[in-house]
């Protein structure tokens, strides 16, 4: 009886890709050129799914529930670049700047790097200096990088000025640090002191250099903003797990509560963007790339070749992460038994509070690429959400290249899809999509070993 | 899904026991969760005056047997549907086809075949509709679990808009249909407003009813009992997938009804009422009510109905947000109900 059922499963979804491909091919030979243009709408619609998907997949692989945040973080991304960027569309018409939005992300910021700060540094000064006064630090720490970011949300005019010191100290402090890695292997004690500060001071000259060429070219400032927003919808999303999901999972294993209450969060976030933003759609600004390029009797624009791009580098990210680091191997313990993890050592809290950290950037990295290709608005976020996940599940649950190819194949059969149809019966096409993948390849294309 | 630690022998609690609400210390929060929401109610309509009182009223009536019907299949088979909606705007679209009289043709809008049926000729056709609707997703659905199932009952929303909104020569797309009857018997008409209120009331009284019988039937207990493990009772040989599909369908009716009144009294409907929002609104009060309890979720649509109207009197909220603003509320209520009571006010079971 099921041997049967299987077969005949099989045999219907045999028939139905057949005849699938059947119709997708005499399609191509009718209209090769529309094929072809076709093909590249398909790209640049599955980019952005497939960064959304990777995402997805890996904080789903992690923890094993579905938290919609994730939706909210992809709106977040594109609004935060609206929110900065406000006062040069449209002769900022709608240009926004709300203190309460301000407040509210600098109090955030300064309470996840308060966490930070006391989860990495605490445990090693706790020898040297009382308690008392290591707190007191890295509490002025925290307030200072807070009041930082609400003075850079206040005046999103001079982004470029106010976040060339940061990464002036961020290139200065990488080259130190990633040197300082590769001299350890070759030399050690004195030599490696001598060596290191020398490095140090070259890093000085060449941050410093980084911040004096941000500051003096204005025209990075979109750029600027990508990167603040992302990390602030990163942020967030690192402050709902730490603040609500563990104490949430200490209480109950069920993955229907954190769905619920992080339904519950998707609404009020939603909402707000709506209260503070009007919900009517709105444009974000030039970016690269607006001028389409004409390759083979098809046009695709610049941007969305850089949204391939975006997703390609961020698979190699991913993969590096997962595979060559001590990090990824902690994340991928605890994908299979986080209990086990516990018991061997891993801090799982802090590892899985920096998967959602990344996950979420990679949310609103999605979004404002999105954002930019069409108009944004408040509820974008839930059907970006569905679409990440519905390319995961196509690609194969839990399978990080199964996402990037669940994505890029969601974006291709979306697009021939409405080959015959009208545009809008997209949405509808990806979840029929889904219902068959679900009822006759539960695993998806690549499924977890 | 699992029960309390103190679930009593009885499966389920239904209206009012008034000895078990004083029985335990859990059971005071629900007996003041009660009396605050009835008497902010009628507090409400006291000071309100009666007009804005009727409206109130029909649109409760609405949500409560939506979220009632919703209740059926969340809190007795454990599967979190948030595509309700696409039921409720069958059995509205149903009703409005089928009973508009306008001449579209004048309006050099695009223009629907009109039937101008009576509302009571077109109302059980839309209840059907739903029906069958429901058997045919039923049937694919049926073999999805937990987070799974909530993705392709999203699917089911977005689907359900998607031809509301673009099956223009059935719907009219964006433009939405008008003039849809009000119930009529011969020459009797319900036009006015209180008369209006007091059918709607009549309808969700027989859903109740029907809800009630249900539950306490034998069939309710095999609901039950599928909820708390499935595995088992499909080991003593009830046919699990056909109890559930039966109660999936019935409910979806229920949801058709509902669409089908909300249709006939706004007398326009629009694809704009039935997004994904709205289902996501529906399964928020049926958790804040309590899953598997009537009680609670006529509560529960009592309590939102009143947030979405009380916070228009709040003085520091301009009137363009406060539809936000309840979702803002809701969101949080969400929240910390999952973290402190996931039984919902006056539920016994947890998601």
């Amino acid at each position: 009886m099921i041997a049967q059922r299987v077969s005949l499963n099989n045999l219907l979804a045999i028939v139905l890709t057949a005849a699938a491909a059947a119709y997708v091919g005499w399609k191509i030979s009718q209209s090769p050129d529309q094929a072809v243009q076709f093909a590249f709408n398909g790209l640049s619609v599955g980019a952005v799914y497939a960064i959304l998907a990777m995402g997805f997949t890996l904080v789903y692989s992690t923890v094993w529930f579905f938290d919609l945040y994730y939706g909210a973080a992809a709106a977040l991304g594109a609004y935060g670049v609206f929110y900065l960027r406000s006062q040069e569309t449209l002769g900022g018409l709608y240009a926004v700047n709300n203190v309460f939005v301000n407040v509210l992300f600098a109090a955030v910021t300064a309470g996840v790097v308060a966490w930070a700060l006391y989860e990495s540094l605490y445990p090693r000064f706790r020898a040297r200096f009382s308690p008392i006064v290591l707190r007191a630090i890295l509490g002025l720490v925290a307030a200072g990088a807070g009041v930082y970011t609400g003075y850079v949300l206040s005046f999103p005019k001079d982004l470029h000025l106010t976040l060339s010191p940061v990464i002036a100290i961020g290139v200065a402090v990488a080259f130190t640090w990633s040197l300082y890695q590769v001299l350890q292997g070759v030399c050690a004690g004195r030599v490696l002191l001598g060596l290191v500060s020398i490095t140090g001071l070259v890093a000085a000259a060449l941050g410093a250099y980084c911040g004096y060429l941000i500051a003096t070219t204005p025209d990075s400032k979109l750029y600027l903003s990508w990167g603040l927003s992302c990390f602030l919808a990163g942020i967030v999303g690192l402050a709902f797990y730490r603040g609500l999901y563990v104490y949430m999972r200490e209480r109950s294993r069920s993955p229907l509560i954190m769905l619920v209450a992080s339904l519950g969060i998707l609404l009020a976030i939603t909402a707000l963007t709506s209260i503070v933003f009007e919900s009517t759609p709105r444009p974000l600004p030039e970016a690269l790339g607006n001028d389409p390029l004409a390759i083979a009797g098809a046009t695709i624009k610049g941007f969305n070749v850089f949204t391939v791009g975006v997703a390609l580098v961020g698979f190699l990210f991913l993969q590096f992460l997962l595979k060559q680091t001590a990090f990824g191997k902690a994340v991928r313990a605890i994908g299979d038994d986080e209990e086990v993890s516990k018991v061997v050592g891993i801090n799982t809290t802090t590892v899985i509070a920096v998967v959602f950290f990344i996950g979420a950037i990679y949310a609103a990295m999605a979004g404002l690429l999105s954002g930019h290709d069409t108009a944004i608005q408040p509820r974008m976020g839930l059907l970006l959400l569905l679409k990440g996940w519905i390319a995961s599940v196509v690609g194969g649950i839990g399978n990080l290249q199964g996402a990037i190819v669940g994505g890029f194949v969601l974006g291709m059969i979306e697009q021939f899809g409405i080959w015959d149809l009208a545009g809008e019966w997209r949405d509808v096409i990806s979840f029929l999509l889904l219902i068959l993948f679900l009822s006759f390849w539960p695993t998806g294309l690549l499924p977890r070993k | 899904m699992q029960t309390n630690a103190e679930s009593s022998s009885k499966p389920t609690r239904l209206l009012g026991n008034s000895q078990a609400l004083l029985a335990s210390a859990k059971g005071n929060l629900e007996l003041w969760a009660n009396l605050l929401i009835i008497a902010w109610a009628l507090g409400f309509m006291l000071w309100q005056g009666v007009g804005f009182a009727i409206t109130v009223g029909t649109v409760f009536a609405i949500w409560a047997i939506l979220s009632v019907s919703l209740n059926l299949v969340v809190g007795f088979t454990g599967l979190l549907s948030v595509g309700h909606v696409g039921f409720f705007g069958i059995g509205a679209y149903t009703v409005a086809i089928l009973t508009s009289r306008a001449e579209y043709e004048q309006l050099r809008t695009e223009a629907i075949p009109t039937f101008g049926w009576p509302f009571f000729a077109a109302l059980p056709v839309g209840v059907l509709l739903a029906g069958i609707i429901a058997i045919a997703v039923g049937v694919v659905f049926n073999r999805f679990r937990d987070d799974i199932y909530v993705l392709v009952s999203f699917g089911f929303a977005i689907i359900s808009f998607n031809i509301f909104l673009n099956w223009r020569g059935l719907t009219r797309g964006a433009f939405g249909i008008h003039e849809i009857a009000r119930p009529a018997v011969g020459g009797w008409a319900l036009d006015d407003e209180l008369g209006f209120l007091i059918f709607a009331l009549a309808i969700l009284a027989i859903v109740v009813l029907l809800s009630w019988l249900i539950v306490t039937s034998s069939f309710g207990r095999v609901l039950t009992a599928i909820r708390e493990d499935e595995e088992a009772i499909a080991v003593f040989g009830f046919r699990t997938t056909h109890y559930k599909l039966a109660v999936w369908t019935i409910s979806a009716m229920m949801a058709g009804l509902a669409g089908g009144l909300f249709a006939s009294w706004t007398t326009f409907v629009d694809p704009n009422s039935f997004i994904l929002l709205e289902s996501m609104l529906l399964v928020a009060i049926v958790i804040l009510g309590g899953l598997a309890t009537i009680w609670g979720s006529l509560l529960g649509a009592m309590a939102f109905v009143l947030l979405e109207e009380g916070m228009r009197f709040l003085p520091f909220l301009p009137t363009i947000h406060v539809g936000q603003a309840r979702l803002v509320v809701l969101g949080i209520l969400l929240v910390l109900l999952m973290l402190f009571r996931p039984q919902g006010l006056v539920g016994r079971y947890k998601l």
